[in-house]
């Protein structure tokens, strides 16, 4: 009977683990295909009516405003699906499903690991179909520029995603933890230059916009995708968010799950 | 498995959920943990599963530490919770398959055990179905059902029959059983004494975080005083002498709740008739009166003073 217990602790069978973990994640992202239907749907509708109107009125010479939308729309979307996450691990914790999911035989930095990993690879999944479109429409199919954009991409979302569970586990309270994820979002994604260029944004949305690692992101992606070149400050700030934002959700998460909920 | 609880205190904010427990549950053994809503029981085993972390002292599961080794401590428990737990959006199916999975169930006999399990506990025609749809006693065997596929050194039933029909309840007890006979450790929490007194080689009698008393079903049966009860429904209980009814020879204790009176005595066959005639004497009339065995809720009531079940 001890065979089990030594089988379950070799490394082989942890990253099976963490993948079956990981797995759990985009299982419940297919079992709701609608939502990535729909969501699929407005982007189009997005993309095709406002960014085409838009690069009408934005007459900037030199500059391709659907193209500059269309990536920002992506960008947008896994930030805000990576803040899912955190809405997830709140319900968990509120509906005891958390407790469940501690019992089993997994290393609490397994456990955060898989849970970041999981919900940033089901951001990347969410939109790997609205990426293709805007890659099939501009014509964007150098496959180092596309890797190197995704794994962008998926920096964010882990940075995100690992700050939405510090979030959820910090925050206790339902209301404060609506208002808290929705501020971050307002800051992270409508701050940002993801939709429109610094230059056209409001006075203060645009001293802030800098810090945001949407924009980051998304200027580093248009970078790269646009004109082949690195963004290195956006790819610096970037990596400085995702390695704080880790580090900031294991420590809570540490903290809560070792602890009980309310030591 | 060996398990030993010592000294182990769980505080949540000001309660005191567990308090100053100790207890050594043997190796195969089935534990039953009896006790009221409230008395511990859930807080117990989680703390013992690593899901909480000790307030004050510890637990060792076969050897190690839930402080030190807690991994290794989960990847020998497996726990059917009070409460079920898993994916709404997940079928029966499903749920199942993946408990199985990450609880490291060997891929060569996943499936069929799965499939054994679901059909014994009558979840086959609904293994497609997605949980949230399903009634609380389908939600309830999909969690035993857990437990019964993983089939783990040690196995934990939080209240496992709870909203269960009486057929099923009696599958549950058998497949439980059948777990012990394959040397597994085995805790079952339960609120109800039937089931604690059916199951458990052992009873640790759990009020208000504390252990109360802890032994066979039979030993605990034998300490409550006098190991025989008489249960007396009287027409009028205000009127009557209880310290009267103390001074009999074979009456030990007594406890009256609810306008029932019980007498804890000895040699019941002889108490029964003296007791009646001191009623008579008193002017009590008598609606019903019997003689019985001590049962767990006798014992549990003589430790705790209270009804376990409220
Ligand atoms: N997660 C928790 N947070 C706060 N209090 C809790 C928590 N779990 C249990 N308690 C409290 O601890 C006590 C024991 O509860 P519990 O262990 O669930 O008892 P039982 O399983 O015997 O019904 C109760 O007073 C309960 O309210
Ligand atoms: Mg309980």
């Amino acid at each position: 009977m001890a065979t089990t217990a030594q089988n379950l602790l070799q490394d082989k069978a942890i990253h099976r683990l963490l993948v079956t973990l990981v797995a759990r994640d985009l299982r419940v992202l297919v079992k709701a295909p609608w939502i990535i239907v729909s969501r699929g749907l407005a982007f189009v509708v997005q993309i095709f009516v406002f960014a085409v109107l838009m690069s009408r009125l934005v007459d900037v010479p030199g500059f391709d405003f659907f193209t500059y939308y269309a990536l920002g729309t992506v960008l947008v979307t896994v930030a805000s699906v990576a803040f899912l996450t955190g809405y997830d691990v709140y319900e968990e914790n509120e509906t005891g499903m958390l407790d469940y999911l501690l019992s089993l035989p997994l290393s609490r930095r397994g456990y955060v690991m898989a849970r970041s990993v999981g919900g940033a690879l089901r951001s990347l999944v969410y939109v790997t179909p609205l990426f293709a479109i805007v890659a099939f429409l501009r014509g964007f199919f150098n496959p180092i520029d596309i890797a190197v954009s995704y794994v962008m991409i998926f920096l964010l979302a882990t940075g995100i995603t690992g700050l939405s569970i510090s979030v959820a586990l910090s925050v206790r309270n339902q209301d404060r933890f609506d208002v808290s994820l929705a501020l971050l979002e307002l800051f992270f994604i409508r701050f940002s230059t993801a939709l429109y260029p610094q230059a056209f944004m409001p006075l203060a949305a645009g001293m802030i916009a800098p810090f945001s690692p949407v924009t980051m992101t998304s200027d580093a992606v248009r970078a790269i995708l646009g004109h082949g070149t690195i963004d290195l400050l956006g790819v610096a700030g970037l990596l400085a968010f995702v390695i704080s934002m880790l580090a900031l959700g294991a420590a809570i998460y540490l903290r809560k799950i070792e602890g009980g909920y309310f030591d | 498995m060996t398990i030993i609880f010592q000294n182990l205190t769980k505080n949540f904010k000001n309660v005191v959920a567990v308090r100053d427990f100790n207890l050594t549950i043997e190796d195969g053994e089935i534990m039953g943990l009896l006790g009221p809503n409230g008395a511990g029981k859930t807080t117990l085993i989680l703390t013992m599963a690593t899901v909480y972390h000790p307030s004050r002292g510890t637990v060792l599961v076969n050897g190690s530490d839930v402080k030190r080794a807690p991994t290794l401590v989960r990847s020998m428990i497996g726990i059917a919770f009070q409460d079920p737990r898993f994916d709404r959006l997940l079928s029966v199916h499903e749920v199942l398959d993946w408990h199985a999975k990450i609880t490291g169930v060997a891929k060569g006999v996943r499936a069929s055990r799965v499939e054994d399990v679901m059909r014994r506990l009558g979840l086959w025609e609904v293994r497609k179905r997605r949980t949230w749809a399903l009634s609380g006693g389908m939600k309830k065997r999909v969690e035993d059902s857990k437990v019964f596929i993983q089939r783990p050194p040690v196995a934990v039933f939080d209240e496992p029959t709870a909203y269960l029909d009486l057929q099923t309840r009696l599958l549950v007890w058998d497949m439980i059983k059948e777990m012990k006979e394959e040397g597994r450790t085995i805790i079952l929490a339960t609120n109800m004494m039937d089931e604690a007194e059916k199951l458990s080689d052992r009873v640790t009698i759990m009020n208000l975080g504390r252990l109360v008393a802890l032994g066979t079903p039979s030993q605990l049966r034998h300490n409550v005083k006098g190991g025989e009860v008489i249960e007396v429904k009287p027409s009028d209980s205000f009127k009557i002498d209880l310290e009267a009814l103390r001074m009999l020879p074979n009456v030990e204790d007594m406890s009256v709740s609810d306008g029932t009176l019980k007498l804890f005595v000895t040699e019941g066959r002889k108490a029964l008739p003296i007791i009646l005639e001191k009623l008579s004497e008193q002017g009590i009339g008598v609606e019903s009166i019997y003689l019985k065995e001590a049962s767990l809720e006798d014992v549990f009531l003589q430790y705790a003073g209270s009804k376990l079940t409220s």
